[in-house]
């Protein structure tokens, strides 16, 4: 044990922040007294109390799948069907299909995203469903209880409760907001070595030997005036690029994508938080609160004590960490979407 | 709240909001993140003269100079203090003199299972704008020296403080086990057994949470030729303690800690003397002017 206990200890110097993860010391543990699991934060014992939300969640929150198998959860937006939820979950998703209540939907129409917020706007064919009602504000004390989504069966949405556990604030992409490309090392001009998959370029049709002639009309030539150029951007802005591919001028349209994620290198923190979703910086502003998640549990209502929906859970962070855009963001989200929509 | 098995009520969970609203500005105002230069830690000030519960995984030894981070960002110089190796538990003490906000310990050991707490700590690092982090937990499991919790702490949050309800500092968090709910924090009797001896900067027990400093395994990682003054380094090796203090070739080394070295004997008879994270100050000439650079010396 003792050796083991050596090597956890040799492999924290590299590390950027601190945490020992230590298995030496629960064997010591199991012999001591515990709480019934019941009676822990997650168990029936604590949720059970929160029976008059877990009745709104029922009602105004879906589940996505993908098939049979869980992606995601949702938020009803209208009595129509339209139904709000993490763009980045269901992007290439063939067969989209979502529960609300105890009524399942085969036929799932994507009609809008919003790549600045990662939201997606659905719709199913439905004339009374119960759209979720907004607080006043998502103003709460850090502290405040929240009730989210937790597991899910076909009949019965389960709800896990926990604080608003910091302050709100922007989520700078991480890594800063990057097109998705790979320069080469050519001095006199910009030209493209390699597209990233998945990145902004990609999608926009960008190809490897292209050569950056502008971007958002500015004329470009050298790597400092791009990072200049790139610095006030943020996720999901778009910038129009012109290229010089083969003798022509060919104009493209590149959404942004936090470079971080793009080329995701999992850190120790990272390695200990499970399933966390893929895009998880890069938003104007949100709320943060402390209910344990998971990559597929984002998506969903977050409401107050009272029942009200303040936000909806955006991105699972990190093992204690999951972002809500605001009620504040997500009434004028919700009401320029279903407006483009209509 | 401590009294019911769970709460029964909505007046109940209204109550553990209650009560968590009230301590918590005054807790947070406490908790404070740790610069360690190669990472980051959490810790909790107890005293008005700024003196640090924290992890002894973080703090790592006694009477290193580390930096302190303040919830608005102000950063403070601070030295770690004594740590006990065996159970996680550390010492460390801010040395600008001031005035500190701080909370108050629970002296008396009376948690039970089940019993409403909270932790606070910068998780994944200091985040102004974001703040001191904080989650909402019971005690699942309590052994002699661990209180397990259900209250889910990253890298960062080590050393942070874990509260009761009255806003009481009960223990400081040390580690987390495979599952989410696992997570581990120093009883606060850990530090009262042993108070004076860590006040004292001493080090305690054998591992694994510390290992105590071996007198020559630091390094500095120069090479060098005696020339007129000093020492003339003719070779900086890579990912040295010297290349991190941005030691170049040409630098003429005049004084270690205070003494003049003429010699490769005179940088090694100092160097021998000194452990790995212990800070070495020199005193060099560069392109004709006099500096001086401190250096944290790396392992051998």
């Amino acid at each position: 044990m003792e050796k083991k206990r050596k090597s956890q200890w040799n492999s924290r110097s590299a590390e950027s922040a601190i945490l020992f993860i230590g298995f030496a010391m629960s064997a010591m543990l199991c012999a001591q007294q515990s709480l019934e699991t019941q009676y822990r934060i997650t168990g029936p014992g604590i949720t059970d109390l929160f029976e008059p939300q877990r009745e709104v969640i029922q009602q105004c929150s879906a589940v996505l799948y993908d098939g049979s198998k869980e992606i995601s959860y949702g938020l009803v937006v209208s009595k129509e069907g339209h139904i709000l939820t993490k763009a980045s979950e269901i992007d290439g998703i063939k067969s989209l299909k979502l529960r609300v209540d105890k009524t399942s939907f085969d036929e799932v129409k994507v009609v809008l995203v919003d790549e600045k917020w990662d939201v997606a706007l659905l719709k199913v064919e439905a004339q009374d469903l119960t759209p979720a009602v907004f607080a006043e504000s998502s103003d709460l004390p850090q502290g405040s209880w929240v009730v989210v989504n937790g597991a899910t069966s076909r009949t019965k949405r389960r709800v896990l409760a926990g604080i608003i556990s910091a302050s709100p604030r922007e989520i700078p992409a991480a890594g800063g907001a990057a097109l998705g490309i790979a320069l080469t090392d050519a001095k006199d001009k910009l030209e493209v070595k390699e597209v990233t998959e998945g990145g902004g370029a990609a999608t926009a049709g960008m190809l490897a030997g292209d050569v950056i002639l502008e971007m958002d009309g500015k004329k470009v030539k050298k790597m400092a005036e791009l990072a200049e150029l790139m610095k006030e951007k943020k996720v999901g802005d778009e910038l129009k690029v012109k290229v010089q591919r083969k003798g022509k001028e060919v104009e493209l349209t590149v959404k942004l994508t936090a470079k971080a994620e793009l080329f995701l290198q999992p850190d120790r923190n990272d390695q200990m938080s499970g399933n966390f979703s893929m895009r998880r910086s890069g938003f104007p502003r949100v709320i943060q609160h402390d209910v344990i998640a998971n990559r597929q549990t984002m998506g969903g209502p977050v409401l107050d004590i009272k029942g009200q929906v303040i936000g909806m859970n955006i991105a699972r962070a990190n093992r204690c960490e999951t972002f809500a855009i605001p009620v504040e963001e997500l009434r004028g989200i919700v009401q320029k979407m279903i407006g483009a929509a209509n | 709240m401590n009294e019911k098995k769970a709460p029964e009520t909505q007046e109940d969970l209204m109550l553990i909001q209650k009560t968590l609203l009230e301590v918590l500005p005054k807790a947070k105002a406490a908790t404070v993140s740790i610069d360690l230069g190669n990472g980051f830690g959490s810790g909790v000030i107890v005293s008005k003269e700024g003196l640090i519960m924290s992890a002894a995984h973080v703090t790592g030894g006694v009477e290193k100079k580390v930096t302190i981070i303040m919830p608005d960002g102000k950063k403070l110089k601070a030295k770690t203090l004594g740590l006990m190796s065996d159970t996680d538990a550390a010492l460390a003490q801010i040395t600008e003199p001031g005035e500190y906000p701080f909370v108050e310990i629970n002296r008396i050991n009376d948690m039970k299972l089940g019993d409403w707490v909270f932790s606070l700590g910068h998780s994944g690092g200091f985040n102004k704008d974001r703040g001191a982090v904080s989650r909402l937990a019971r005690i699942v499991r309590i052994a002699n020296t661990t209180y397990q919790t259900d209250g889910t702490l990253i890298g960062g949050d080590s050393g942070g403080p874990l509260f009761d309800m009255q806003g009481r500092l009960i223990g400081i968090h040390s580690r987390v086990g495979p599952q989410l709910p696992v997570n581990m924090h120093v009883p606060v009797p850990v530090f009262l057994a042993n108070w004076d001896a860590m006040m004292a900067s001493e080090f305690i027990g054998e591992g694994p949470f510390a290992q105590e400093a071996v007198r020559g395994n630091g390094m500095l990682g120069v090479a060098t030729k005696p020339v007129e003054g000093g020492l003339e380094i003719t070779k900086v090796g890579q990912k040295t303690a010297a290349e991190k203090a941005e030691l170049k070739l040409g630098d003429v080394i005049r004084k270690m800690n205070g003494k003049e070295v003429k010699t490769r004997e005179d940088l090694q008879a100092i160097i021998k003397e000194m452990s790995a994270g212990e800070e070495l100050e020199l005193e060099i000439t560069r392109d004709g002017k006099e500096e001086k650079i401190t250096v944290e010396l790396a392992e051998r």
